[in-house]
């Protein structure tokens, strides 16, 4: 057909401002899944930060007359008490302190490491590259709870041995340390996949061709552009290590009583859950719609950033 | 369209970039892939030259690599590119990057992604100001307005508080010009800039480029599959094929007295105005030559109308036309009494009238 030939109505006819049905619903979906995460969350982390400060919220310590499961949930004590008459509710809102502590700090601090290895990797390619993948490879053999339960125990020995140079060397920090390590892998891999795409992006060579050094291009072009799937990736892994404290808890590897976390909670009254389910089911109810809360948002993250799971 | 190239301004002071036998290999798992074979070009100051021919003919590559931008990986580049009396492979990678955007810069095929969609406008365009030539918040942000102004944006200080996104595609490849213009290059590299841009925008752009040209005496290298792009905006034109150069000429004289049959090929295969409706649009038969095994002889001849027995066991070299600066490599070029008897019957290209005009 030649430009004669166009009728003249297509050029006049309006663009039709439609949004397909399709696209519509996904865009007006209400994100409910979203919205109550964000709300516990906030909750949640303002009643850890202002635990002593709130009128509502018990100490830790014992009520007398309260021992033995005496209070079940009800208005005295919100979620009962446990065996040695501590309000379960206040024990949560303490253990929410130390296990969102030590989770979001070893993702941070994995995100750190992992995510410069990633990028290097990911950017300059070549030995680095193979470098990074072989410790990555070999992080990622190592069977995760035996190097943690390793771990653990060492800085336990280092720190009654050297209690000069170790005594700082809590259970929280070795926790944190541990997870943070076994975070460093799985970030890296993701970091680095990202690095790779972004890499071959055009505007990474239109920087290049315009003289910006390496370093200008990964703190300018690349680093920005990895923000928004790592702030998906790192709600997805806080989730994540939520859980693995909780496990290392059951273990008998997590903080020493009576610090309280999630994890040491549901362990600690598992035996007599049949006579006060409370103790065990309340923190266990924190853990499920905290880690629930995380992924709701983190899913939520890495659909509008377009990021595939199977990377996860 | 733009007025015709303004020749008489060209200081005469030799080539401002000489390209000599510059090969540009990729080792791959397939083979080696020979991108870019033995090609040799030069560009005065101020002049513009056009590289055209079809996809994988290897015409992206020979930008980037006259520009030292391809990644090093699996990379064999020989050669000698020599740009303003230096040669640009003897210079190490932070020289390189006081070459790049200053002294040349390069445009790229689509606007919507050569600009990183988090950084507002204005930052990038003061950047490069503020890294190459030191100048400061204020005074980059002054020239960024007046470089904006320079590519016809209308409300320059409004754009540069604009995120990318913000910007329709035509305005987003005048951003890319004015970025690649920010640091007053002598040098331009344009990869299909107009490619991914609808056909009034692409006028636009093109006149844009060659405006630009003059008024900073600055070369220009334009790299296309349009032959109809290069027709009106480029002193001379090199046709690749297959990693070669196979023909070279001043543009006038390529449209009227063309020699290599690809090339005419290439000029038969522009839609025309002056066609009848509802004919065949003519299409080379056949694909680019793989180039991991490329066809012994003539590149072309699988392909070529005219093909002979010699042209497919010896291999043309680039030799003189009988008019000036005109190169070209087949064994049996357009006029001579093979190719009539090859092209008996078939429509002779009309070269009185080609697509969209030559301004010659």
């Amino acid at each position: 057909m030649t430009l004669t030939d166009t009728p003249s109505d297509t050029v006049d006819r309006p663009v039709s401002s439609e949004v397909p049905p399709a696209a519509k619903r996904q865009r007006g979906r209400p994100s409910w899944g979203l919205w109550i995460g964000v709300v516990w969350l906030v909750t949640l982390t303002f009643m850890a930060v202002f635990a002593d400060q709130l009128p509502f919220i018990r100490s830790t310590s014992r009520v007398k007359g309260a021992g033995n499961f005496a209070f079940g949930p009800g208005a005295e004590f919100w979620f009962g008490s446990d065996q040695l008459g501590r309000d379960v509710f206040a024990r949560c809102i303490y253990g929410a302190q130390i296990s969102l502590r030590i989770a979001v700090f070893s993702i941070l601090t994995g995100l750190l490491v992992g995510g410069s290895l990633g990028l290097a990797a990911g950017y300059f390619r070549g030995w680095v590259d193979r470098l990074v993948s072989t410790v990555i490879d070999v992080l990622l053999a190592f069977p995760a709870l035996i190097i943690a339960l390793l771990i653990v125990q060492r800085t336990d020995s280092l720190q009654v041995s050297y209690p000069d140079t170790f005594g700082w060397l809590s259970r929280t920090w070795a926790i944190t340390f541990v997870l943070a390590l076994l975070a460093i892998a799985p970030l890296a891999r993701i970091v680095r996949a990202q690095t790779m795409s972004l890499r071959e992006r055009e505007f990474v060579l239109a920087a290049r061709s315009l003289g910006a050094s390496n370093r200008r291009i990964l703190v300018r072009e690349i680093l920005p552009n990895l923000v928004p799937a790592m702030t998906s990736v790192l709600f997805i892994g806080v989730a994540v290590l939520l859980v693995a404290e909780g496990a290392l808890a059951f273990l008998g590897y997590s903080v020493k009583s009576p610090t309280p976390t999630w994890g040491l909670l549901v362990s600690e009254s598992r035996q007599r859950i049949a006579e006060a389910w409370w103790a065990t089911i309340m923190p266990c109810v924190m853990m499920f719609m905290t880690v629930l809360s995380f992924n709701l948002i983190g899913d939520r993250l890495a659909r509008r950033f377009d990021i595939r799971e199977a990377t996860l | 369209m733009t007025p015709p190239l303004q020749t008489e301004l060209r200081v005469a002071e030799g080539a401002l970039l000489e390209v000599e036998n510059l090969v540009t290999h990729f080792r791959t798992p397939r083979g080696l892939v020979r991108a870019v074979d033995g090609v040799s070009l030069g560009v005065e100051r101020g002049r513009a030259l056009g590289i055209v021919g079809e996809s994988g003919s290897g015409k992206t590559v020979l930008s980037r690599s006259i520009m030292g931008l391809l990644p090093r990986h699996g990379l064999v580049r020989e050669g000698s590119v020599r740009f303003a009396g230096r040669d640009l492979h003897d210079l190490n990678p932070k020289a390189m990057r006081s070459v790049w955007g200053r002294e040349m810069s390069m445009i790229f095929q689509d606007p919507m992604s050569s600009l990183n969609p988090l950084m507002k406008v204005g930052k990038q365009i003061t950047e490069p100001l503020t890294v190459h030539l030191g100048l400061d918040g204020q005074a980059a942000v002054a020239t960024a307005v007046r470089l904006l102004t320079d590519v016809r944006i209308p409300e320059p200080e409004r754009r540069l508080e604009q995120y990318p996104h913000e910007l329709s595609g035509g305005m987003r490849q005048r951003v890319m010009i004015a970025i690649a213009l920010a640091c007053g290059p002598s040098m331009l590299f344009a990869d299909e800039p107009t490619t991914a841009l609808d056909v009034t925008v692409q006028a636009q752009i093109l006149a844009l480029l060659g405006e630009q040209r003059r008024d900073r005496n600055m070369s220009l290298i334009l790299v296309t599959h349009d032959l109809g792009v290069v027709a009106g905006h480029t002193d001379d034109i090199a046709v690749m094929y297959g990693g070669k150069l196979v023909e070279k000429a001043p543009t006038k004289t390529l449209f009227t007295s063309m020699k290599m049959p690809y090339t005419e090929a290439l000029l038969r295969s522009i839609p025309r105005l002056d066609q009848p409706s509802h004919q065949r649009l003519a299409a080379i038969p056949g694909r680019p030559p793989d180039l991991v095994n490329p066809p012994v002889g003539c590149r072309f001849a699988p392909r070529c109308p005219v093909a002979q027995d010699r042209c497919r066991q010896e291999e043309p070299p680039l030799r003189p036309a009988e008019s000036p600066d005109h190169l070209y490599a087949c064994w049996f070029p357009v006029g001579s009494p093979e190719h009539a008897r090859a092209t008996q019957g078939s429509q002779p290209v009309s070269v009185a009238s080609p697509a969209r005009g030559v301004e010659a």
